[in-house]
């Protein structure tokens, strides 16, 4: 079974620096509810360096959410704003951080520039 | 609307009623509470003994507070005032009203004082359409409150409403029973409280009783602001009155998002715009850098923070695409409405650089150019990876959000205001001729950025190459020989879309105009087709399509005028320019100094005056804008290295003019300048 929340977390983890996160400087926790369970990702900025752990600690800014929307937040199925918006996320704390991590969340699978549509094909002037 | 309508406002939350102080919306009436895009109130009515109310005066104490004396009763020729009562009324997390009733008779008296209230809690886009709502709404009297809601899913909008008096809650309003003694009088405090919306929880309104100084949401008072703008002298009253109105509705039309943290940028328009626009918060900006450069550094920190990303059809988003609208209510909480921003604007994205360059010129500050550099790079990226999309080296658009997207992303963004002469409509995408100019002066001027602040000469090289590359393909593929003047627009086939519009002043602005060809281009803009003698059509009149009501299809727009008149004087047109700067100063006498978002195109010896557009946004930011740049333009103010050149060109109706201690780099300067035909102007440092 695919595990998205996981994977995008992991990933980060990975790469170790997100230059999308280069003015960013502070900490998020993502309390995710599944159930009776409340898995929690601790997220630390400096200037871009990104770590990622498990660690229950206070945050700048906590997000709390079920974990079937993170997940579609993680695959590109949900848009972070609207969630918001819907109160289907509760944000504490420093909002700025959000805006500039929601950067990180992939499109919708199925979106397209028109560069990369069928019937663009590009003409060279 | 019959009755007048009474607004106050404080930030992005607002009272639109009748003159009496009611409010009795409809789903389709402006009326109401409003916050975050959210009605939270759509009935506020009071009564004594059963009557409405008549007004007898309204006064508009300050932008976020008004007072309303009323009278009982309604319609009569004759009122017999032994009563009267005031509603005084400040807005801020809802609002505060003081309910006052004065007997002045010599007998006491008995009063049933009642409010109605009620709420639909409609999203602003549904009161635009007219569109049903899907969830549930729920009153509740509680704890000496009563709580209007409306819930759908996990989304939840709440009004709680209470009084100081004793008061009997029902779930339609308050009832008050108060006996009134002789020359007494009877008062009450109502809080209206957008008690959960997506600006937060409250639990009181912002105002309490007697609280009367202005608690802004930003920095800044207003008494600040204007004592830190610079000052102008000059002869005439007109253009004193003009400038202090654009500074006083520029400060009302500061609005500051969650993530600016206390800082504001400019929102588009009062009441129904104030939230962020791409396009309008960056033309503004720039109209105001000479005189309130830090509207410029919000606007680009809080566009930067909401750059495009990823590819996402529904909101029309790209990576590095720079955002077109924001917006906070149901619809787009739901994703009826892709607002959560939305991002279909083909122009925000090169102005983006352009403003940045800009505000680095006036204030030196490379430290926001060296903090935004990864934003700069994503926007100059996106022209040419993700707008131009047939693969010709020009800025395309057409929306992929087919049903909720806009069709025009340029700022003529009616569906008829892109047109050849005969009136046909292109098929999209459209490459309009503002766009290419636009992508030109943001590559020079990133160019100028990379070379100078983020040290990567390669890249400069780069963007000045393809910059070259494009002014030469752009001068030959949109210029309309038979005309002289550059093609509206081309169509998906490459075809010219040979209307002639104010465009080509912008087209002066970005620089892309080979020199050549800028001498025929000024006379078309002076021209009689264009030129009104107020100032240039948005489209010439013998052109199809040619209204001289159209919205952009032949009215003037000041905003428009100030990028013109600014694009003028960068090819040396200096005369031409004060000539619209003055035919715009002189419309804007006509409206107290507070020009409209667009006027008629009718020429100006036929009507004598301005005939304003209707529409339902006023101030509106880029016209409040408008006389700065112009101010700007007619003094020749021009940051060259460490210093502000003064170049004046006055048009002759305005003698003398001084404009002092302006901000930028090299701390305070005045600049002076008199007549038509003094050219020489000069400068005095200080500090």
């Amino acid at each position: 079974m695919t595990d998205p929340t996981a994977e995008f977390f992991g990933e980060l983890s990975e790469r170790g620096h997100e230059p999308l996160l280069e003015k960013a400087s502070g900490t998020l926790r993502f309390d995710l509810v599944d159930g009776k369970r409340t898995d929690r990702w601790l997220v630390t900025v400096r200037k871009g360096d990104v770590g990622v752990s498990r660690r229950n600690m206070r945050a700048d800014c906590v997000i709390r959410t079920n974990r079937a929307l993170f997940d579609g937040l993680a695959s590109g199925k949900v848009n972070m704003m609207a969630a918001v918006l819907r109160g289907a996320m509760g944000v504490e704390g420093a909002v700025e951080l959000l805006v500039l991590f929601q950067r990180l969340f992939p499109g919708p699978p199925r979106s397209r520039s028109w560069r990369h549509t069928a019937g663009y094909a590009r003409r060279q002037a | 609307m019959s009755a007048p309508l009474v607004q106050i406002l404080d930030g992005n939350t607002f009272v639109v009623s009748d003159s009496s102080g009611d409010i009795e919306a409809s789903l389709t009436d402006p009326t109401g509470l409003f916050s975050f895009d959210t009605r939270f109130l759509s009935k506020w009515v009071l009564t004594v003994n059963g009557q409405r109310l008549n007004p007898l005066s309204v006064d508009d104490l300050q932008y976020f507070e008004t007072r309303f004396f009323l009278v009982p009763g309604t319609g009569t020729v004759y009122i017999d005032a032994k009563l009267s009562v005031i509603r005084q009324r400040a807005v801020g997390d809802g609002f505060h009203e003081e309910l006052t009733i004065l007997n002045h008779d010599a007998k006491p008296v008995d009063l049933v004082v009642r409010v109605e209230a009620g709420c639909d809690f409609a999203d602003l886009f549904e009161v635009k359409d007219a569109l049903e709502k899907k969830g549930r709404y729920y009153t509740r009297v509680k704890d000496g409150r009563l709580l209007l809601g409306y819930e759908r899913e996990t989304f939840k909008r709440e009004t709680a409403i209470s009084a100081s008096a004793p008061a009997r809650l029902d779930k339609n309003g308050l009832t008050f029973k108060v006996r009134v003694e002789p020359h007494g009088d009877w008062t009450t405090d109502l809080n209206v409280v957008t008690a959960h919306g997506a600006g937060g929880t409250y639990v009181r309104p912002k105002y309490t009783r007697g609280a009367r100084r202005a608690r802004p949401s930003m920095e800044l008072s207003l008494e600040r602001w204007l004592a830190e703008a610079p000052r102008l002298e000059c002869e005439t009253d007109a253009l004193r009155t003009t400038y202090r109105r654009s500074l006083v509705d520029l400060a009302a039309l500061r609005f500051s998002p969650p993530v600016a943290g206390g800082r504001s940028l400019p929102a588009a328009g009062l009441p129904w715009f104030m939230t962020m626009f791409g396009r309008d918060s960056i033309f503004t900006s720039l109209q105001a850098l000479p005189f309130t450069p830090e509207l410029a550094a919000t606007t680009l920190r809080a566009l930067g923070s909401w750059q495009g990303s990823r590819v996402d059809d529904f909101r029309d988003e790209d990576p590095g695409r720079i955002l077109h609208e924001m917006r906070y209510g149901e619809m787009t909480a739901f994703e009826e409405r892709p607002h959560s921003p939305y991002y279909g604007c083909a122009d925000a994205t090169p102005l983006y650089v352009v403003l940045l360059d800009e505000y680095e010129r006036w204030t030196g500050d490379r430290k926001l150019v060296r903090e935004l550099e990864h934003e700069a790079r994503a926007a100059l990226n996106w022209i040419d990876e993700y707008a131009d999309l047939l693969g010709t080296g020009y800025i395309w658009y057409q929306r992929r959000n087919e049903k909720t997207g806009l069709e025009n992303q340029c700022w003529k963004d009616s569906w008829d205001s892109i047109s050849f002469r005969d009136g046909r409509l292109p098929g999209f995408p459209r490459a309009t001729c503002e766009l290419q100019g636009y992508a030109y002066d943001a590559k020079m001027r990133g160019a100028r950025l990379a070379r100078l602040v983020w040290k990567d000469p390669a890249l400069a090289d780069r963007l000045e190459k393809e910059a070259a590359d494009l002014k030469r393909r752009f001068n030959r593929d949109f210029w309309v020989s038979d005309g002289e003047y550059f093609a509206l627009a081309l169509d998906p086939d490459g075809n010219k879309v040979d209307a002639l519009a104010s465009n080509n002043g912008h087209l002066l602005w970005s620089g892309i105009v080979e020199k050549s060809k800028a001498k025929a281009l000024a006379g078309h803009l002076l021209g009689p087709r264009l030129f009104s003698g107020w100032g240039v059509r948005t489209l010439a009149a013998g052109e199809g399509r040619y209204n001289p009501i159209g919205y952009h299809v032949g009215t003037v727009w000041p905003f428009d005028n100030s990028f013109i008149a600014w694009g003028l004087r960068q090819y040396g047109f200096k005369e031409e320019a004060a000539e619209i700067a003055a035919g715009i100063l002189d419309a804007a006498e006509f409206f107290q100094g507070r020009l409209p978002e667009a006027f008629g195109g009718y020429d100006r010896p036929q009507t004598k005056y301005p005939v304003q557009y209707p529409t339902a946004c006023s101030p509106q930011a880029w016209s409040t804008g408008t006389p700065l740049l112009l101010l700007r333009t007619m003094l020749g103010l021009e940051p060259h290295g460490e210093h502000l050149v003064v170049d004046p060109a006055l048009p002759g109706s305005i003698g003398h003019l001084e404009l002092l201690d302006i901000p930028g780099r090299w701390g305070r300067i005045d600049a002076f300048g008199r007549g038509r035909v003094d050219v020489g102007g000069k400068r005095s440092p200080r500090r």
